[in-house]
C-alpha cells in the first residue's frame, strides 16, 4: 500500500471527479450538438414559412443569412430567399426598443418590390391581455401589415389611429402597437437603402 | 412502516420540499404560470435529483469528508448541464420558455440538501427511492400550482402539451372557459406567492387528519394480522 | 353592600367601531351623489354589488373561524370596505369586477391576516390593486362626464351594461366612451399621462374637452364633495386632521415644484389636488385606523410618504392614478414608522 498524504489523495479524487463529470458533459454535448442546431434551424424555418410562401423560393433560406447593423446599431440577422439564384424576398429581424415593457423582437418579410409579405412577433414582454395582441396566437392584428409598403406619399399613414395613422390601436394599450408600427416602418425604410443580396453568408461568424 | 413507506411519506407529505422545506421557491414561483411549464421543470428537477442521489450514494464511501461538498456540486452541476443539453435538443420550444430556470436547477437547495442529508448516508436503492419521492413531492406541488394558475388565468389546462409529449399531444389541452379578460394576477408572480401561501395553508389544515389516516391505517393492519394468527393457531 | 371597582380608563369614549364606520360611510354620501350626477347610476350599482359581496364574504369567513357572525358583522367594517371599493370602481365595469375585488379584499387582505385590526394593508385598496393589475382593460375604462357623452344612458342601460356588456339600445361601453366629435375619452389624469408620453405638452393637452379651465369636468366637483364629507369627519373627530393635511400639503408641494420647473412636462398642482381620487383618498382611504400609522408624528410621516409616492407614480409610473399603490406601499412602512415615532410616556425622560 502506497503511503499518500491525505491532502494529495483528496486532490486526486477531486481531479478525477472533475475529469469524469466534464467528460460526461462533453460527451452529451457531442451527441446533442447536431440535434440542437437542427432544432434551432427548424424554429427559424417555421417562422419563415409563415411569412414567405414555400413556392416562392427554393434555396435553404435559414442558412442564407447575413448579419447587419440596423438603424439603432443592433446586430440583426437577414435571411434571403432566392428562386434559382434570383432574389425574391428577405426576412429581417427587427427590434422595437420602445415597447411598454421593453424591447419587442419582430420578424419582417419583404419582397423585392419593397412590399411586406408578413410580420410576426418573435419575443416580447408586453402586458398579457393588453399589449400581447401583437402575437398571432392572440389576435390577427399583426397580419394587417401584409401587402403594405412605405412610399413618400403614405409616410404619414404609418402610425396608429390615435396619432392620425392607419393602424388600429388596442383598447387600453396604444404604446405597444405604436412601437411595432414604428419598428416595421423603420425596417422597411432601412431595407430599401441596403443591398441585402450582395454579401456572402456571414451568420456563422456572429457567434 | 418500513423504510420505503417512510421515505415516500417524508418526500410526498411530511417533509415535502416545496410545501414544508420551502426549497427551490425561485423556479417554483417563476415558471408555474402553466401546467406544462411546471411539468417540464418538475420532471427536469426529478431527473437531476434521482441522478445526483444515486451518484452520491455510490461514491459516498470513497470521498474524504473534506471534499464532499465540491464533489456534490460537481455531480449536480454536470447532471443539470446534461439535462439542459438534452432538453435543448429534444424539447426545444419548452427549453425556450423555461429559459434560465433550467440551469438554475443547480441552485435548488433541495438537491444538494438531499445529497448531504440522505444520499451520503444511505445505500443506493434507498437513495434512488428518496430522490424519486422528494422529486415527486416537488413535482406534484409544481404541477398543482401550475394547473391552478393556468385555470384561473387562462381558463385552460395543459395548453402547449405538445412541447413535452410531441405532436400527438397538440389537442390534449382542455378549454374550461374562455374569459373575455384573463385574471392576470394568477399568471403574474404575485399570484404565485398568494396561491402558494394558500396551498401551504391547505396542507397545514389537513395535516393532522391525513397523518392519522396514513399512520393510523398502518397500525390497524398489523393488529388485524395478529388476530388472524391467534385464531388459526 | 359592595362597590364595583372598575379599572381604568374611567373616561369612556363613545366612538365605538360600528359608529365610526357608519359615520365614515355617511360622510361619503355627498361624494357619491356628485359622482352619480356626473358619471351616471353605475357607481350606485357598483357600490351595492361590492357591499353585498363584502358582507357575504365577511359572514362566511367569520363563520369558518367560529366567531359570532351577526355580532361581528355589526361593526360595519365589511360594509365600509365594500363601500370604499365600490366608489373607486369605474361606474360601468362588468359586475364580476366588483365581486372579485370585494372577495379578495375581505378574504385575502383582511381575514387571512387575522380579521379587523390585524390587516397590514388597507383591504379596499388591496382589492382595487388586484383588479387593476388583473383586469387593466375594464379598470381603466371610465366613462366621460355625462355632459360630454353622445348618447343618453338610462338606469336600465347602466344595469344592462354592467351585467351584459351592452346597453338596452345595443351600444357597447367602447362606443359610449366616444364623445360628440368621435374622440375616445379617458380620465383627465389618463389623458395627460398618455399625451405626455407622446411628446405633447401640458398646455396642448389641457385644450382637450375633458378639461375646463385646466381642471377636469366633473372630477373637480366630485373631489370637492369628498373634501366636504372629509371636513365633517374631522369636525366630528372621527378622523385625525394630521393625515389629510400632511398628504394634501406634500402632494401640493411636489406637484407645484415640478410644474414650475417644467410647465410643459407636468400637470398643475390644482389638477393633482382636484382630480382622480385625491380627496377621496386623503379623507377616506389614508385615514383607515388599522392600516395607517397610529402615532401623531407617524401619521404625518405616513401621509407625506403617500403624497410623494402618489406624485411620483402619477408623473412617472405606468398607471394613471396612484392612490391605491401609494397607500399599499406606505402601509408596508407603517410598523417601522410607528416603531421610531413612539410618543414619550408621561413621566419618563426622553430616550
Amino acid at each position: 500500500m502506497l503511503n499518500i498524504h491525505p491532502i494529495s489523495k483528496a486532490s486526486f479524487i477531486l481531479a478525477a471527479f472533475a475529469l469524469v463529470t466534464t467528460g460526461l458533459v462533453a460527451l452529451t454535448h457531442l451527441l446533442t450538438e447536431d440535434t440542437i442546431a437542427q432544432a434551432q434551424e427548424n424554429a427559424i424555418q417555421q417562422t419563415i414559412n409563415q411569412l414567405v410562401p414555400a413556392d416562392m423560393y427554393n434555396n435553404a433560406i435559414a442558412q442564407d443569412c447575413i448579419v447587419k447593423q440596423d438603424v439603432n446599431g443592433e446586430n440583426i440577422r437577414v435571411f434571403r430567399a432566392r428562386f434559382d439564384e434570383h432574389p425574391v424576398a428577405v426576412v429581417l429581424e427587427s427590434i422595437a426598443p420602445n415597447g411598454y415593457n421593453g424591447r419587442i423582437d419582430l420578424l419582417v418579410a419583404i419582397d423585392t418590390e419593397q412590399r411586406i409579405l408578413g410580420v410576426r412577433t418573435v419575443k416580447h414582454t408586453e402586458t398579457p391581455g393588453l399589449g400581447d395582441k401583437i402575437e398571432i396566437k392572440k389576435s390577427n392584428w399583426i397580419t394587417y401589415f401584409a401587402g403594405l409598403s412605405v412610399t413618400d406619399d403614405n409616410q404619414k399613414n404609418w402610425a396608429v389611429r390615435n396619432d392620425g395613422g392607419m393602424f388600429d390601436a388596442f383598447t387600453g394599450a396604444t404604446i405597444t402597437p405604436r412601437a411595432v408600427v414604428g419598428a416595421v416602418k423603420n425596417t422597411l425604410v432601412w431595407a430599401q437603402e441596403q443591398d441585402l443580396f450582395a454579401q456572402g453568408q456571414t451568420c456563422g461568424e456572429k457567434q | 412502516m418500513n423504510q420505503y413507506q417512510e421515505i415516500s411519506w417524508q418526500g410526498l407529505w411530511k417533509n415535502n420540499p416545496a410545501l414544508v422545506q420551502m426549497l427551490g421557491l425561485c423556479p417554483l414561483l417563476a415558471v408555474t404560470n402553466t401546467a406544462v411549464n411546471a411539468l417540464g421543470l418538475g420532471l427536469a428537477t426529478l431527473f437531476v435529483l434521482i441522478g445526483s442521489n444515486i451518484t452520491v450514494s455510490i461514491v459516498r464511501n470513497w470521498i474524504p469528508n473534506e471534499i464532499r461538498i465540491p464533489v456534490f456540486v460537481m455531480v449536480i452541476a454536470s447532471l443539470v448541464t446534461i439535462v439542459q443539453l438534452l432538453m435543448n435538443a429534444y424539447t426545444y420550444e419548452l427549453y425556450q420558455t423555461l429559459g434560465i430556470f433550467i440551469p438554475l436547477i443547480v441552485t435548488n437547495c433541495a438537491i444538494i440538501g438531499r445529497a448531504e442529508a440522505f444520499a451520503s448516508k444511505n445505500s443506493v436503492q434507498f437513495a434512488a427511492y428518496d430522490g424519486l419521492m422528494m422529486g415527486s413531492g416537488f413535482l406534484v406541488v409544481l404541477l398543482a400550482l401550475g394547473a391552478i394558475r393556468e385555470v384561473l388565468g387562462n381558463g385552460t389546462l395543459l395548453q402547449g402539451a405538445e412541447q413535452i409529449f410531441g405532436e400527438a399531444a397538440s389537442n390534449w389541452h382542455l378549454v374550461l372557459f374562455s374569459p373575455e379578460q384573463n385574471f392576470l394576477l394568477a399568471i403574474l408572480p404575485p399570484g404565485a406567492f398568494i396561491i402558494m401561501g394558500l396551498l401551504i395553508a391547505l396542507k397545514n389544515k389537513y395535516d393532522k387528519r391525513i397523518e392519522k389516516l396514513v399512520i393510523g391505517e398502518k397500525t390497524k393492519q398489523t393488529i388485524e394480522r395478529a388476530r388472524v394468527t391467534t385464531e388459526s393457531a | 353592600m359592595s362597590f364595583r371597582v372598575a379599572s381604568s380608563p374611567h373616561n369612556h369614549v363613545k366612538n365605538k367601531t360600528s359608529r365610526v364606520m357608519m359615520l365614515v360611510a355617511l360622510a361619503c354620501v355627498p361624494g357619491i351623489l356628485t359622482q352619480v350626477w356626473y358619471f351616471g347610476y353605475g357607481s350606485l350599482i357598483q357600490i351595492l354589488l361590492a357591499v353585498t359581496t363584502a358582507i357575504a364574504a365577511e359572514a362566511l369567513c367569520l363563520q369558518q373561524r367560529n366567531y359570532p357572525v351577526v355580532k361581528r358583522l355589526k361593526d360595519n367594517s365589511a360594509l365600509l370596505t365594500g363601500l370604499l371599493l365600490g366608489i373607486s370602481l369605474p361606474p360601468l365595469a362588468p359586475w364580476w369586477i366588483a365581486v372579485i375585488g370585494s372577495l379578495f379584499a375581505i378574504v385575502i387582505a383582511k381575514q387571512v391576516y387575522g380579521g379587523l385590526g390585524q390587516n397590514i394593508f388597507n383591504p379596499a385598496m388591496a382589492g382595487y390593486v388586484v383588479l387593476l393589475v388583473s383586469f387593466p382593460l375594464s379598470m381603466t375604462l371610465w366613462l366621460p362626464p355625462l355632459t360630454l357623452v353622445e348618447y343618453d344612458i338610462s338606469f336600465v342601460d347602466t344595469l344592462m351594461l354592467i351585467f351584459t356588456g351592452y346597453s338596452e339600445t345595443g351600444y357597447s361601453l367602447a362606443q359610449l366612451r366616444v364623445d360628440l366629435d368621435g374622440f375616445t375619452m379617458a380620465t383627465p389624469l389618463d389623458t395627460i399621462k398618455t399625451g405626455l408620453s407622446n411628446q405633447q405638452t401640458f398646455s396642448e393637452l389641457s385644450q382637450i374637452k375633458v378639461f375646463s379651465e385646466q381642471l377636469g369636468i366633473g372630477w373637480t366637483a366630485v373631489n370637492v364633495a369628498y373634501l366636504c364629507g372629509g371636513l365633517i369627519l374631522i369636525f366630528l373627530k372621527v378622523i385625525n386632521w394630521r393625515i389629510p393635511v400632511a398628504f394634501l400639503t406634500s402632494l401640493f408641494i411636489f406637484s407645484w415644484v415640478c410644474h414650475v420647473a417644467s410647465p410643459d412636462g407636468a400637470a398643475t398642482a390644482s389638477l393633482h389636488l382636484l382630480s382622480g381620487a385625491t380627496m377621496f383618498g386623503a379623507f377616506f382611504i389614508l385615514t383607515d385606523p388599522v392600516s395607517a400609522s397610529t402615532t401623531p408624528r407617524g401619521k404625518i410621516i405616513f401621509a407625506v410618504l403617500v403624497g410623494l409616492l402618489v406624485f411620483f407614480i402619477r408623473q412617472y409610473g405606468g398607471y394613471p392614478d396612484a392612490i391605491a399603490f401609494a397607500v399599499l406601499l406606505a402601509n408596508m412602512c407603517v410598523p417601522l414608522i410607528d416603531y421610531y415615532t413612539k410618543p414619550r410616556v408621561y413621566g419618563h425622560t426622553t430616550r
